[in-house]
């Protein structure tokens, strides 16, 4: 294990390189850029043993990824904002025919109107395409998170979006520690699937199905992705025993046990949340911050062991769940709180949206009007 | 923790001063973040970059809007960096200048001439000196990162030949930096 301190795209980029990837696809888009650029750099110093595709767009990027999975390699492709929404369809073609492909998606505005900065509409765009997806709040999560994507997308034949923050975390320069390569690959042995399509062995892919086939495939898609959950949870111990380097849970708390208020956020913003958490305990409101590391699977379990009975949950989303009010964390936390007999009180908020800096007052003044909110 | 804002023009080397003075940072056992703002991304347009060095993880993942020091890259950045709130006096930020003079304004300044000694060290390109490596000298004096640790950085930015007048230009930073009073 070595400390090293570097951008974001660049932390990315070294587990990608660690991860023994086969085959990468891609094509840049800011701030995705760097990170494809240093893989490619890797790929022309030989470092990056797998093979490197420029490709002409990102629908062809997501095409070559998943029919490389499909021959059983192990597969990667990075981009951001505009670049996933083009995609988009060939991601419901990763998830329906069980290619366990990972991506790196660097969070960026969507169009229109244009804007280069930070916010989480492009991958919650994704949600009900199948896809598993974790986000990250700092450069250590982003380097452990490519192998915990290996190791669970592998397992249950799903795809992984990794997601972080354009420029905030893909541009700056935290510290982050790196694993032994013997490490990875004890973590991370060479893809063994369970099928492929090779010419030796016949067989075929995404073949037209019937009504009560289709059916059959997707129900089972869905029980799947809810069962991943023990998967990443299994995973993420297997992890921190091998590296001995303690992992941040499904949802992270930071700050007072048995608190009176709840901050729930994921990203760049859920590290900053940890220190209004601080100030909010300053000013005599017992707070607690939550991280929530994986949002596709929502952890509900986890959500609802961590609430004590009465306390007051406030959500704060950088998107929007147009037509609900304040931004898709917000509804998956209502929803999770729904079945437990906890009375607890929710409130929303959307911030941060096209890279709005989110300081520390910032943040506490949305969370401060939520709570005059919540009293009223 | 102690919060810096550098204030430069794109192809001065601003992102790689960031890198520099972060890798300088971790040599010295610090906890450090550098984070760049990526505005038009255009030769010659205004660019600030922020630094934080502490000696406990860094949690902020915004940028600085009251920075202990501002870094001026050049003098006439000062108006930029008023712009961004920069206050002036005992109790507002220190600054540090690359210039052959104090900037107007009060409190405490510390000078280097980073072009001249960028020039000294055939640190140009064209009619451009990179006074990045300098710049990064100097401020490490000024946070108190230690030359030894200014050197490991440069060697891991910096491959072969470039490697050799780098780090000279940087200990020249580091040794003629000197604090001075404000200019009129």
């Amino acid at each position: 294990m070595s400390k090293r301190i570097e951008t974001g795209n660049t932390a990315c980029a070294l587990a990608v390189l660690a991860a023994g990837i086969d085959y990468m696809a891609a094509y840049p888009i800011t701030p995705q850029t760097t990170l494809s650029e240093k893989i490619a750099n890797f790929a022309a110093t030989g470092e990056f043993t797998g093979k490197y595709v420029l490709v002409e767009s990102e629908h062809s990027a997501m095409s070559a990824v998943a029919a490389a999975s499909a021959v059983g390699a192990r597969t990667f492709t990075a981009t951001s904002s505009q670049g996933l929404l083009h995609m988009h369809e060939i991601l419901h073609y990763a998830s329906g025919g069980r290619l366990p492909v990972v991506m790196a998606n660097i969070n960026r505005a969507v169009l229109a109107p244009w804007c280069l900065y930070a916010d989480h509409q492009d991958s919650i765009s994704q949600r009900d395409t199948g896809w598993l997806q974790l986000f990250c709040s700092n450069h250590q999560e982003i380097y452990d998170s490519v192998f915990l994507a290996y190791k669970v997308a592998e397992k249950v034949d799903i795809p992984v979006m990794i997601s972080y923050d354009g420029f905030l975390l893909s541009h700056s320069l935290l510290p982050f520690e790196t694993v032994d390569d013997s490490v990875i690959k004890q973590y991370l042995p060479d893809r063994d699937p369970a099928w492929r399509l090779h010419p030796d062995i016949g067989g075929n892919f995404s073949n037209v199905a019937m009504a009560a086939e289709y059916s059959a495939y997707r129900h089972r898609l869905a029980d799947d992705t809810l069962k991943s959950l023990q998967i990443f949870r299994d995973s993420i111990k297997e992890y921190e025993n091998l590296t001995g380097r303690k992992q941040p849970d499904l949802i992270e708390a930071s700050g007072t046990e048995n608190a009176n208020v709840y901050l729930l956020s994921m990203g760049s913003m859920a590290s900053e949340m940890e220190l209004v958490a601080t100030e909010l305990t300053k000013q005599g409101i017992n707070a607690s911050a939550l991280k929530l590391r994986l949002y596709r699977p929502f952890p509900s379990d986890e959500l609802v062991n961590i609430l004590p009975d009465g306390s007051t949950l406030i959500v704060l989303d950088r998107n929007i769940a147009y037509g609900h009010p304040g931004g898709v964390l917000y509804m998956e936390a209502r929803s999770a709180l729904y079945e437990s007999d906890k009375k607890i009180r929710v409130l929303g908020g959307s911030v941060g949206l096209g890279g709005v800096d989110l300081t520390v007052s910032v943040l506490l003044n949305e969370v401060n009007r939520l709570l005059e909110v919540a009293k009223a | 923790m102690l919060e810096l804002r550098i204030h430069g023009r794109g192809g001065t080397g601003v992102v790689t001063l960031a890198d520099l003075l972060s890798k300088a940072a971790l040599a010295a056992g610090k906890e450090a973040q550098a984070l760049p703002f990526f505005g038009v991304e255009r030769r010659g347009a205004v660019i600030r970059a922020c630094f934080r060095i502490s000696d406990t993880p860094i949690l902020q993942r915004s940028m600085s809007y009251q920075p202990d020091i501002i870094a001026l890259m050049h003098e006439n950045m000062l108006p930029h960096a008023r712009n961004e709130g920069f206050t002036e006096g005992e109790d507002g930020a220190v600054i540090i200048v690359n210039g052959k003079v104090p900037v107007e304004a009060e409190g405490t300044q510390w000078l280097v001439d980073a072009e001249q000694i960028a020039r000294d060290h055939g640190l140009t390109f064209g009619w451009d000196a990179y006074i990045n490596v300098p710049m990064a000298g100097a401020i490490a004096k000024v946070i108190g990162i230690p030359l030894e640790s200014v050197e490991s950085a440069v060697n891991v930015v910096f491959k072969g030949k470039n490697a050799a007048s780098n780090l000279e230009a940087a200990r020249d930073a580091y040794n003629t930096t000197t604090k001075v009073k404000g200019g009129a």
